[in-house]
């Protein structure tokens, strides 16, 4: 079957905006591409990943974003064009580097995708990284259609080699994980005479600063000028319209259905900006100047929107008058994701347009007849999910304990666990490895009053990603707290993408292991290691360590269910004993359905007991040890 | 086959059910048949129980963006009742089609908390008072029967299919299957084959009128 | 007049959050919620129930101490000093070997050793504690056993958990409950109770009560014991009869002896709200004759109480004698004293002479309790 590397050139095929972002970049010719998972941009590297040996190409999976964009420069530095991508937060993770890599410039093409995620679907913040080519002063595209992403994408790397520049692209989750049919263009091999030779002492340095930076600027310009006459800038409406809407991204496809729902197009005109930094200025005045009122539509904040602004305060004559509404205005809300409801709402609104897309009647009529039902669905540990049994745990032992200890949390799967699915246990949570750097901090306290026990959580995945340097730090400067390592050996999360601890590579190689337990030992603190379906055991360690001083690891280590559904069959056969539950009466009170919440656990209303869902059910044969009235039967499955 | 302008798809499930798989299958056979085809899904941390929802568009003409404004879906697939009463209360209208499959997937509210889960009559009610047609499919029993519950999602397939509502008939979808399902040199492959396209009939005989 | 029962959330609401926890353990070993670790009642989640039993079984919770006598003894609250009194008498186990082991005179072991040999009871519930002091139910079976686990610790422990547990076991028959005062009274709300019996409280054949002024807080007092001795050489904890103010910890060769003015602070709060000083809700109470020597003071209170003291009489398992009058009227005035300190406690927290915190009696008992006289708040 024809994959991604092998799909004939001329043929439409269904992708995945992110998987046409990769198909760009192997139409361009890369050889290298690296990345650290995070939605909405894992596909990217994950679907190269796939097709790496058709392609004849190297991708990686780094440990974090950070040293992804290291070695993608490295790849481009010495000749290979190659691709990193990240999401928002990774975006945040690379600054550093980035900003250094903004004044040295590059040999090959490099590009950098990111891809935030309006609204927060998958992530724990939301930000517009749109701000960091401003900061940065670097090229910004921001295709618009599924098609221009792949398109963008390959050009991106011929303005990358002409101006010897890193190019950042901007995606977020409605382009990036959003599918639409994409015309397949030819493929370039990537370069064979890799080599690093700098041609001067600083070339691949970011020395001297302020000289680099001069030089940076000045290429900047002649980027604007090709971006003046970029054919994925595009302007639809009439010549002089009531009302211009400018819009880049996902914004335009709301914006062209906001004016067709409103049957507007003969006086309302869509610019719709592909390249949004540096403006190309002569083309946003001449549509500025022929319109009064500008409607910005864009995600997250208003980046394009201020840059508009400052563009009209430079020659305010040259323009004319214009009135902007956008986010700033409260038209279109500064957080949250937008859509075409609230593009056409706004639209209505500044033009005094009564508009409803649905009928009064239906819209009462479908309260009426549904919302006693439109139940929520607290997002949670899947079925047999072994966080579920850790957390479970976590909250007995730090409640026998008695010392209002707490738990520093980190981000991953376990994240939930700032929720009921688990207990509410985790109380702090911002960034990848944070948990360790807070416990930290939590953990010196104790001359300020503080005498509660500090536990903090990070996953396998996180260990590698950022952890490791944090617990240094709190053995260096002496700071007691116990950290768990919930080792469900995957990156979940965002997809079960391989890592360190895995054994096997991005393209599926076998690989060294980096062994959790033996660094931790290595540091020189108390390690102990336990199975977090063994309830009563791990308790007793998570009680026995918060007695100790300094830092301490427990490793707790259990396969994650989904990435082990996909290769074994469930262990246990459950099921409940209707005739020994006790249901809602004392002594139990719904104890599993209730308070243990397992999704596969269901309550009968008629009967008044519990029940097993046994297409939910995992068979991981925990909840029968919660059990009080050992009325959950567990059996080994055939 | 009515050719709307373009056509408004939502299919919807809890996580874990194959929506995306089953979105994404249908917007192959689209696109195969010549059609624009953007399709919208909101996944994720959502996967984990979480609502799941996949907003496809089809248009001869042009593509469109990848999220369905509210009022203006054309048909609606449930693998969950809840789900799909959700997504009909936001993005139905008079016209609409919606069909549902009739397994429960009890949100932590119901099994937890106390809150009651809807009764057939209550779910296939509130579906024939917000919509022009309607149906209730028991596609988890009819995939208990043939394989493993996930072919509910086939099922549902075949439904949606059976429905006339899309501009491409039933032989495109059944090559799909063939194609995309992988090859194997034993026997287990031809089996996994016959049991998906036998799902697929199931569903298709299940709406016919 | 009966009580309102309510259940977990109050529990923890009325009763542990307020301080007011005997640890008495009745409400453990039921349910899943509520343990006892470490001399701590811990509730490890939210129960639903409206109505439960470690609400209704609580010596805290609402209690009416007429409904808790007509279930232990078939008769109204007796408001005297020392409460329901068949006979006062001194007693003293006859085996040497035993009041070498016990307490004072050794005449709980003896009663208890011999309620077995008798098979007056089959098994007994008694508190044993490990190397570091930690006291909690067990259920011995013998007179060995029983006698393993003589002595005192002076250490609220959670020894009806071990009943609440040991009751649901096919081969626990008839068992006894050696109880300090507020066990005591637990049991008998236990009996009283009217939800449904899943206690099995049929199986209560014989409380034996202690004499309990107060006790001591677990984890803070072991704290203090550990800074001065390693817990596990402790053999015995001892407080010799006032004026001494001692508690005298022998470990090994070394008798160690602390101001109780330095104990004082880790007697548990709920202790101050406790009128019982001589477990008034036992068939046969137990504690110290004071200023003589290896005998005990006892107070028979039940039909019970009284065929098992003749028995062992007659059997030579205990020596008895006259209580001497000095010391039955020092006795009644010690009681009193801490039932007064109790009221005067409770009418502190509660700012009112109308509410009398979990006493909930009836107008009667009220009348005769509160014209005891009020004494300073301790």
């Amino acid at each position: 079957m024809a994959n991604l590397a092998t799909f004939e050139e001329g043929t439409r095929q269904l992708l995945m905006g992110n998987e046409a972002i990769a198909r760009g970049a192997l139409e361009a010719g890369i050889g290298f591409a690296a990345a650290y998972p995070g939605n909405p941009s894992s596909e990217i590297i994950g679907s190269l990943a796939d097709v790496a040996r058709d392609a004849g190409i190297y991708v990686e999976w780094s440990v974090n974003e950070k040293v992804a964009l290291e070695a993608a420069a490295a790849a481009a530095f010495s000749g290979v064009r190659s691709l990193v991508a990240m999401k928002h937060n990774g975006l945040n993770v690379v600054l550093d580097y980035l900003m250094g890599l903004a004044l040295t410039g590059t040999k090959a093409g490099i590009v950098l995708v990111t891809c935030d995620d309006p609204g927060a679907l998958s992530s724990t913040e939301e930000e517009d990284s749109r701000i960091v080519a401003k900061w940065a002063n670097l090229p910004l595209l921001e295709p618009g259609t599924f098609q221009e992403e792949k398109d963008m994408t390959r050009w991106a790397y011929e303005l990358s080699e002409e101006m010897k520049s890193v190019v950042l692209i901007r995606g977020v989750t409605r382009t990036s994980h959003a599918r639409g049919d994409v015309e397949i263009g030819e493929r370039l091999p990537p370069a064979r005479d890799a080599r690093f030779a700098p041609s001067n002492p600083v070339e691949f340095t970011s020395v001297p600063a302020p000289f680099k930076h001069m030089l940076a600027n000045r290429k900047m310009e002649r980027v604007r000028e090709i971006f003046e006459s970029s054919p994925f800038n595009r302007y639809e409406g009439p010549v002089k319209p009531d009302l211009l809407i400018v819009t880049s991204g996902s914004g335009w496809f709301y914006a062209l259905e906001a004016v067709r729902a409103l049957e507007l197009e003969k006086s309302v005109g869509i610019l719709k900006l592909a390249t949004t930094w540096p403006l190309p200025e002569k083309l946003v005045r001449e549509h500025l100047s022929r319109a009064a009122e500008v409607l910005v539509v864009e995600e997250i904040d208003p980046f394009l929107e201020g840059n508009l602004k400052e563009l009209v305060g430079e020659d305010p004559a040259g323009v004319g008058p214009v009135r902007f509404y956008g986010k700033r205005s409260g038209h279109i809300p500064a957080f949250g994701e937008i859509n075409p409801d609230i593009v056409t709402a706004a639209l209505a609104r500044i033009l005094g347009i009564e508009y409803r897309a649905v009928e009064p009647d239906y819209s009462q009529k479908a309260l009426a007849l549904t919302s006693p039902f439109t139940h929520g669905r607290i997002v949670g540990f899947c079925a047999g999910c072994p966080h579920r049994a850790t957390f479970w745990s976590i909250k007995n032992a730090l409640k026998l304990d008695g010392r209002d200890g707490f738990v520093s949390g980190d981000i991953g799967c376990y994240s939930m666990a700032v929720g009921p699915a688990g207990y509410f246990q985790v109380k702090t949570m911002q960034a990848m490895g944070s948990g360790t750097g807070m416990a930290c901090g939590f953990g010196k306290l104790a001359e300020f009053g503080f005498t509660q026990p500090v536990l903090t959580v990070c996953g396998d995945s996180t260990f590698y990603h950022a952890t490791i340097p944090a617990i240094i730090s709190g053995i260096y400067n002496r700071a007691d707290f116990t950290l768990l390592i919930l080792d469900n050996s995957a990156t979940a999360m965002t997809g079960f993408q391989p890592h360190p601890g895995t054994g096997r590579s991005a393209t599926g190689e076998n690989t060294p292991t980096v062994d959790i337990a033996m660094i931790c030992r290595a540091l020189g603190v108390r390690v102990e290691e336990t199975d977090p379906f063994d309830l009563q055991g791990t308790t007793e360690k998570v009680l026995d360590l918060m007695r100790d001083k300094g830092v301490r690891v427990l490793i707790v280590k259990r396969e994650c269910a989904l990435v082990r559904a996909r290769k074994e069959k469930p262990a246990f056969k459950m099921r409940v004993d209707s005739e020994r539950c006790l249901g809602e009466s004392c002594g139990c009170s719904r104890l599993c359905v209730r308070v243990f919440q397992c999704p596969a656990l269901t309550w009968d209303v008629s009967q008044g007991v519990a029940g097993i869902d046994e297409v939910l059910c995992a068979g991981c044969g925990v909840c029968a040890d919660i059990c009080p009235a050992g009325a959950i039967i567990r059996e080994p499955a055939e | 086959m009515m050719e709307k302008e373009p056509l408004n798809i939502i299919i919807t499930g809890v996580g874990g059910q194959g929506n995306v798989l089953l979105s994404q299958l249908v917007g192959k056979v689209l696109v195969r048949g010549g059609f624009h085809v953007t399709i919208g899904e909101t996944y994720g941390a959502s996967q984990r129980g979480g609502a799941v929802m996949s907003h496809l568009r089809v248009s001869r003409q042009m593509q469109y963006g990848p999220l369905i404004g509210e009022g203006q879906a054309d048909v609606i697939v449930g693998l969950e009742p809840i789900e799909t009463l959700r997504v009909l209360a936001q993005y139905g209208n008079a016209d609409v089609t919606v069909i549902t499959n009739s397994r429960p997937v009890f949100p932590a509210a119901v099994s937890s908390g106390g809150a009651k889960y809807p009764t057939a009559d209550e779910i296939a009610s509130a579906m024939a008072g917000l919509s022009a047609r309607s149906w209730v499919v028991d596609a988890t029993d009819i995939a208990l029967e043939l394989g493993p519950p996930i072919l509910a999602n086939v099922v549902m397939m075949g439904t949606l299919v059976g429905s006339g509502i899309l501009p491409v008939g039933a032989e495109a979808f059944e090559t799909e299957l063939r194609e995309s399902l992988p090859a194997g040199r034993d026997g287990s492959s031809a089996d996994r084959l016959a049991m998906n396209l036998e799902a697929f009939r199931r569903g298709m005989a299940a709406v016919a009128p | 007049m009966t009580t309102e029962v309510k259940g977990g959330l109050s529990l923890r609401a009325d009763v542990i959050d307020r301080g007011l926890c005997a640890g008495c353990g009745a409400c453990v070993g039921m349910c899943p919620y509520l343990v006892a670790y470490r001399g701590r009642i811990v509730a490890l989640d939210d129960c639903a129930v409206e109505q439960g039993r470690c609400y209704g079984f609580c010596p805290r919770t609402a209690t009416d101490l007429d409904e808790a006598s007509e279930a232990a003894f078939g008769a109204a609250y007796d408001d005297a000093p020392i409460g329901r009194v068949a006979e006062v008498l001194m007693a003293r186990a006859a085996r040497e070997n035993v009041r070498e082991k016990a307490q004072y005179g050794g005449t709980v072991s003896a009663l208890v050793a011999f309620a077995i040999e008798r098979g007056i009871i089959e098994s007994a519930v008694l508190t044993g504690s490990d190397a570091s002091l930690l006291p909690a139910g067990v259920l011995a079976r013998d007179a060995s056993e029983v006698l393993s686990h003589a002595g005192s610790n002076y250490v609220a422990a959670p020894t009806l958990a071990a009943f609440n547990r040991e009751v649901q076991r096919e081969d626990v028959r008839r068992v006894g409950v050696v109880a300090t005062p507020c066990q005591a009274l637990a049991l008998a709300k236990m009996r009283a109770s009217p939800m449904e019996n899943r206690n099995h409280i049929e199986k209560l054949s014989l409380v034996v009560g202690l004499f309990c002024t107060w006790a001591l807080d677990y984890s803070a007092f072991a704290a203090f014991l550990a800074e001065r001795t390693p817990l596990e050489r402790i053999s015995k904890l001892d407080i010799p009869p006032p004026p001494a103010n001692v508690l005298q910890v022998i470990a090994g060769a070394e008798k160690l002896s602390i101001s109780l003015d330095e104990v004082r602070r880790f007697i548990r709060p709920s202790c101050n709200v406790c009128l019982d000083m001589t477990a008034e809700f036992a068939d046969v109470a137990v504690g110290a004759a004071e200023g003589i020597d290896g005998w005990n003071t006892v107070i028979v209170r039940s039909g019970r109480g009284r065929e098992l003291v003749e028995a062992a009489r007659a059997a030579g398992a205990i020596e008895t004698d006259a209580l001497p009058e000095g010391n039955l009227s020092h006795l009644k005035g010690a009681s009193l004293g801490k039932r007064r300190r109790a009221l005067a406690n409770i009418r502190a927290m509660t700012g009112s002479d109308d509410d009398l915190l979990y006493l909930e009696l009836r107008p009667e008992t009220r009348r005769k309790l509160l014209a005891h006289g009020p004494s300073e708040s301790k």
